[in-house]
């Protein structure tokens, strides 16, 4: 409570309120986890651990084949010396389910409306506040722990109604929805959150038809060109049922009109490679929903993934299980694709292990997985950006053309 | 000197000051292992952090900065105090969890009244900061 309390003070928070919801980080160092939880009962609030699990844990065989060693990198613990057991035993005791995901939302983490939550990972806390309509902060890691602990919160930030209206209008022109991919809805999200930096957005004129999928695509950009916490849209989510109820009845404090060369322009932020040869291909950032492993199995059925490429997808476990059920895994296996659970955004793990494998280029449909991806690797793994069924092609040719 | 601002993290501190005219990350910005700066200015890069005090105008990145300001605490190598103009919640729980003191929002323009090399006396619990020209 002390860390809370403090926190709280630094924020003028003026009181304290009951938290339901928390997602933790996946690899704890050990000696800051029993600092934090000594003493502690298990949590009531619905808990769930983030994506960092071993990449190889799923689909051992595939990620030999593909030449990612076990247990490679479980971060802060691996380099600590820690075995992860000791710390999945805490989270056992304090009943945080340990998920391994950045979608805990597929394992039945969905805050309510209005309720307050703690989330580790900016792409999950745009889109509790944003799609949910529940209430939460960039909270740090230590933050997320505290609260499982006390199963309180400070109100302070979007934890209170006066600050969750928007200050950064988004109009659309000349945008045609209906073809917009997975790729598209990423790269508006890009571009929008280099406008907005840590304001609130409101996009008015999306089409009533958007989907959890496709506003995730949003969501997930959002906080990595800015540090964009919520994002309201006209008529669809909570908080928004129409523009002025977005703004509060206030000014914004920017108006901006999203056009197609707004979204040419993030293709080409995001397109570092020159030629066509792909030799990797990674879905899966935020981790696939079952939808998108159903359309990654319908597109790879009867085809085999080019001997030239890595194919590798990433979702929560629990998702991929529903896709062995349904069949979907044994075609992304059978084709030559490898499944992962591990995190394939800032911390994929081709972005160091990449070039000494000789990989040089990585097709994928996700802001997050390329921008972090051109950084980490110095620039070494060259990024094509593209949709989801743009990466497939790929993979199964070795090529890609196209936008 | 003496100037007036408000707490974020308490306790007493001095030390010279570094300044940092951009946000500042306990992930990336300072090496936990030895305390030295990693900013690619060539006032800051390769600067040891230890015992310092840093002033930026806020926090930024990932939110597990904390645990580097945790380990840069345990290893005895972190900054002895952090003084920004407006306070975001991963520095400050950065500053909480490394029991570094951390004031912000002082009555002057932070960037006007502090240069790198000053030395700095504060105390955040009183939300004083004393600034001695070097």
């Amino acid at each position: 409570m002390d860390f809370l309390v403090k926190m709280g003070e630094a924020f003028d928070a003026e009181e304290m309120g009951d938290a339901q919801s928390a997602h933790i980080h996946a690899a704890m160092p050990l000696d800051y986890l029993e600092e934090l939880t000594e003493g502690a009962e298990g949590t009531k609030v619905f808990a769930t651990t983030h994506a960092n699990s071993d990449p190889a844990a799923i689909d051992p065989d595939g990620c030999k084949r593909i030449g990612l060693p076990k247990n490679y990198d479980i971060y802060e613990l691996i380099r600590a010396g820690e075995p992860p057991e000791k710390v999945f035993k805490i989270y056992r005791r304090m009943g945080y389910f340990i998920t391994h995901t950045c979608t805990p939302f597929y394992a039945g983490n969905t805050p309510k409306p209005g309720s307050h939550f703690t989330w580790c990972g900016s792409s999950g806390q745009v889109l509790s506040n944003s799609w949910f309509g529940a209430c939460g902060n960039r909270d740090s890691v230590p933050f997320n722990i505290a609260v499982t602990v006390t199963n309180r919160t400070p109100l302070m930030g979007m934890g209170l109604k006066k600050n969750r209206h928007a200050q950064v209008v988004a109009r659309v022109e000349g945008l045609d929805f209906t073809k917009f991919s997975d790729a598209d809805w990423g790269a508006l999200g890009y571009h929008l959150g280099a406008i907005a930096g840590p304001r609130n957005v409101v996009i008015d004129s999306l089409p009533k038809w958007l989907t959890t999928d496709q506003f995730r695509f949003i969501a997930s950009a959002l906080p990595v060109s800015g540090a964009v916490c919520l994002c309201h849209v006209v008529g669809i989510t909570p908080e928004a049922p129409t523009l002025q109820a977005a703004l509060g009845r206030r000014k914004p404090e920017i108006e901006v009109v999203v056009r197609c060369k707004d979204i040419e322009q993030a293709y080409q932020k995001l397109t570092t490679a020159t030629g066509s040869d792909v030799d990797l291909v990674t879905l899966g950032c935020p981790h696939c929903s079952i939808q998108e492993l159903k359309r990654i199995a319908t597109q790879l059925e009867g085809k085999r993934v080019s001997q030239n490429v890595r194919f590798f997808v990433a979702a929560y476990r629990g998702v991929l299980e529903l896709a062995r059920t349904m069949g979907y895994l044994d075609i992304i296996q059978k084709a030559g694709g490898v499944l992962t659970d591990c995190c394939v955004g800032s911390q994929h793990p081709f972005s160091t292990l990449g070039p000494g494998l000789g990989v040089k280029v990585n097709a994928n449909n996700s802001v997050r997985m390329d921008h972090y991806m051109i950084r980490i690797s110095n620039d070494k793994v060259k990024q094509r950006y593209g949709s989801m069924e743009d990466c497939i092609n790929a993979a199964i040719t070795g090529k890609r053309g196209g936008k | 000197m003496k100037l007036k601002g408000h707490k974020v993290a308490a306790g007493k501190a001095e030390g010279e000051a570094v300044v940092s005219p951009e946000p500042f990350s306990f992930l990336g910005d300072i090496s936990p292992d030895t305390g030295v700066c990693n900013i690619k200015r060539p006032e800051l890069d390769g600067k040891s952090l230890i015992g310092k005090i840093i002033i930026c105008p806020t926090g930024k990145g990932s939110t597990r900065g904390p645990l580097t300001a945790y380990r840069a605490a345990k290893n005895k190598v972190a900054p002895a105090g952090i003084i920004c103009k407006e306070a975001e919640p991963v520095l400050a729980a950065g500053a909480i969890a490394a029991r570094i003191p951390m004031i912000d929002r002082l009555k002057a323009d932070l960037f006007k009244v502090i240069q790198a090399g000053d030395w700095i006396k504060m105390d955040a619990d009183k939300g004083t900061v004393e600034v001695v020209k070097r």
